[in-house]
């Protein structure tokens, strides 16, 4: 166990106070991607329906800040030679269809799914804590214990049609739910492993009308994603025609 | 002269092509179908991964469609290109062993097969050649942008865009706004007075970096260039070329002219590694048109930066972005196109030739490239320079003849020591030694 996660045991025992975000009993833990100053935040969700053991959840989408340091090595991480790496990175993308909806502090977009988990496996190594794209279940059981959103709350917490004005936001700039996560639903919808062994994005997205923005919102990758990537072969890690898709990071311990 | 062409006329022509005198001297075109849509032969030369899904938007773009022969300087890129084709475009594959060609006279081989059409897409350093020798042949041309990296290149394109409209060749270009249904609409209402007259513009290609070809052991200067192909600026133009040629061949259309002059700066400023050669990282430019109205551009290649490709146009009644939405006194939201304009481009064109009314781009496309000449050389001498000056320069970046050899990089050019007229591998001419007293 690593000292930090010795912190968090003695925090999760109640010997060491918590990070506090706004929301009530919140659990956070703050972490840094090495070699950089990019920090990003995870939440606790406790065991219960839909997750049979407590876990950690990324409190917002991953950003284009993160995502760039493993894609653009911006870490100072040289190509070891021969270019064999522990993890394979993204090809740099000849252009984002969406980047322009912001940078800082916006949620990574665009990307497959092979190239969320991709991140997911190189940030593990660099940090030596797993983290991984969430499950269905875990997904949809870090949802709903933000309490169960009403049309009521949905506007102030979800960037969704009639609140986005067809772009993402900054992550954190709705309203957090209630343990703490930002953008669960709506702003860009979340890569997960579906139940059926398929992968599949959550939550609805800065496109989608509020009918179609809920914890059980799912929507599977279609060829249409990517029809208009003008090479061939189509890039693996970028969807040319998804703007709508992103992810957030998942951790057991 | 093609409206004056006959059936007739096409089945000698095609009878000529088929047993391969390529560069007629004033030969016309090789197959011209009008009304109806008889099989168009299509040959593909430059097979990486752009040419390659050039060649499945065609296919994909129009029925009757056959990609028959591939030209490649490179074995590797060959075969994966015939491997990818195989497996995406089914029937329409038609290639057999003995129509792919490689090395430095692909081209030519490539262009003496019996194909109506042929797709340009190799890193743009070849472009004006492949152009001029496509014209000669009577080919119809699909030409991947940009089309010149200097300004003896874009003469000979312009010859070639000449040529072609005498002998009545469909040439289109893949600038593939001008075939999205939403910058014609949005572009023709800015036309039709939407915004007012238009006083402004800012294009932007900002970015990331992109790939590099790592060189391996033995491999000569030449051929790492060609495969690196994106950072020197005699294969690809710099980025301001290959890439911000898009947004400044919008500037363009809704200007409905080219700039007359240009005032720039640039520098390389992260990407400073040799692997990336010597191509600035990043151009910001004033465009002066004809009529007063500047447009500025700016375009970077830097890892880690806001990301933004598109542009804005400013009129005395209005903004619009020249795609999706005009505000101002005629305001207009542009509705959802689901059309693909990497395939319309090729709809469009194969449309044209069996109508027997052949669109031609190249001069359109040509005067864009320029555009973007102009910028990169008004940032790399430092220097206010004018599309005269710079369409009259004798800078000459083509390859001339080429092999496996070696191939020097030139200096990074340095504003206010760069100049326009150089050597492709220097600042300046030599001048001469003064006379001793």
């Amino acid at each position: 166990m690593t000292t930090r996660s010795a912190q968090y045991a003695l925090a999760l025992l109640g010997l060491v106070p918590w990070s506090r975000g706004i929301a009530q009993n919140l659990a956070t833990a703050p972490d840094t991607i090495p070699g950089t100053v990019v920090s990003f935040t995870m939440a606790h969700v406790p065991a219960g329906k839909g997750a049979a053991a407590p876990f950690w959840i990324g409190q917002t989408e991953v950003t284009w800040d993160m995502f760039e340091v493993f894609v653009y090595r911006l870490d100072g991480a040289t190509q070891p030679p021969g270019g064999v790496e522990a993890v394979s990175r993204p090809s740099k993308p000849y252009v984002i269809p969406g980047a322009q909806f912001g940078h800082q502090g916006f949620p990574a977009l665009s990307m497959s799914y092979a190239g969320a988990e991709a991140f997911a496996r190189w940030l593990s190594v660099k940090t030596g804590r797993r983290y991984r794209l969430p499950t269905e279940a875990e997904w949809e059981a870090a949802c709903s214990a933000g309490a169960a959103t009403t049309q009521a709350t949905l506007g102030a917490r979800a960037w969704y049609w009639d609140t986005a004005e067809d772009r993402t936001h900054r992550t954190g700039s709705a309203q957090q739910d209630g343990i703490g996560l930002y953008d669960m639903l709506g702003n860009v919808a979340e890569w997960v492993m579906g139940r059926d062994g398929v992968p599949v994005i959550k939550g609805g997205s800065f496109q989608d009308e509020a009918k179609d923005v809920d914890c059980a919102a799912r929507r599977a990758q279609t060829p249409a994603w990517r029809a208009s990537d003008p090479q061939l072969p189509k890039s693996r890690w970028w969807l040319p025609d998804a703007p709508f898709v992103g992810f957030r990071l998942v951790r057991d311990q | 002269m093609t409206d004056s062409l006959t059936r007739r006329d096409f089945l000698q022509t095609s009878a000529i092509a088929a047993v391969g005198l390529p560069a007629l001297p004033f030969g016309v075109p090789s197959l011209i179908r009008a009304g109806n849509d008889d099989l168009i032969r299509v040959g593909l030369i430059g097979c990486g991964g752009r040419g390659t899904g050039a060649a499945r938007d065609c296919v994909a773009g129009a029925a009757n469609i056959q990609i028959v022969a591939l030209g490649d300087l490179f074995d590797d890129r060959l075969d994966e290109s015939r491997k990818e084709l195989v497996q995406n475009i089914g029937a329409a594959y038609q290639v057999t062993d003995d129509h792919c060609f490689t090395g430095f006279d692909a081209y030519q081989k490539v262009l003496e097969s019996r194909i109506d059409l042929v797709i340009l897409a190799t890193p743009p350093a070849f472009r004006p050649i492949h152009l001029k020798a496509a014209v000669a042949a009577g080919k119809h041309v699909f030409t991947e942008k940009p089309v010149a990296v200097c300004p003896t290149g874009i003469r000979m394109v312009f010859a070639a865009a000449d040529l072609a409209q005498q002998k009545g060749l469909a040439v289109v270009a893949g600038t593939q706004r001008r075939h999205d249904p939403l910058y014609q609409e949005a572009i023709k209402r800015l036309h039709d007075g939407a915004i007012g007259a238009v006083l402004s513009g800012q294009v932007y290609w900002n970015q990331g970096g992109l790939w590099k070809y790592d060189r391996k052991p033995g491999m000569s200067d030449v051929e790492w260039q060609v495969r690196n192909w994106l950072y020197y600026t005699w294969s690809s133009g710099d980025h301001i070329v290959e890439q911000h040629v898009h947004n400044l061949d919008v500037a363009n259309w809704v200007m409905g002219a080219h700039p007359a002059r240009a005032l720039a700066m640039g520098g390389r400023q992260v990407r400073v590694d040799p692997a990336y050669g010597h191509i600035f990282d990043h151009f910001a430019v004033e465009y002066e048109y004809p009529n007063g109205a500047r447009v500025v551009s700016m375009c970077r290649q830097q890892d880690g930066t806001a990301q933004y490709v598109g542009e804005r146009f400013v009129g005395t009644e209005g903004t619009s972005d020249a795609r999706n939405s005009i505000r101002g006194k005629q305001p207009w939201k542009a509705p959802v196109s689901e059309l693909n304009p990497y395939v319309q481009e090729h709809t469009d064109l194969v449309a044209s030739i069996r109508a027997g009314k052949p669109v031609n781009e190249l001069r359109q496309v040509a005067e864009s490239t320029l555009t973007a000449i102009l910028g990169r050389e008004a940032a790399y001498t430092g220097q206010q320079l004018t599309w005269e000056e710079v369409l009259a320069s004798d800078l000459d970046l083509l390859p001339g003849e080429l092999s496996f050899g070696e191939r020097g990089v030139a200096p990074v050019p340095q504003p206010g020591v760069t100049q326009l007229s150089r050597p492709p591998f220097g600042h300046s001419r030599p001048v001469a030694a003064a006379p001793k007293p």
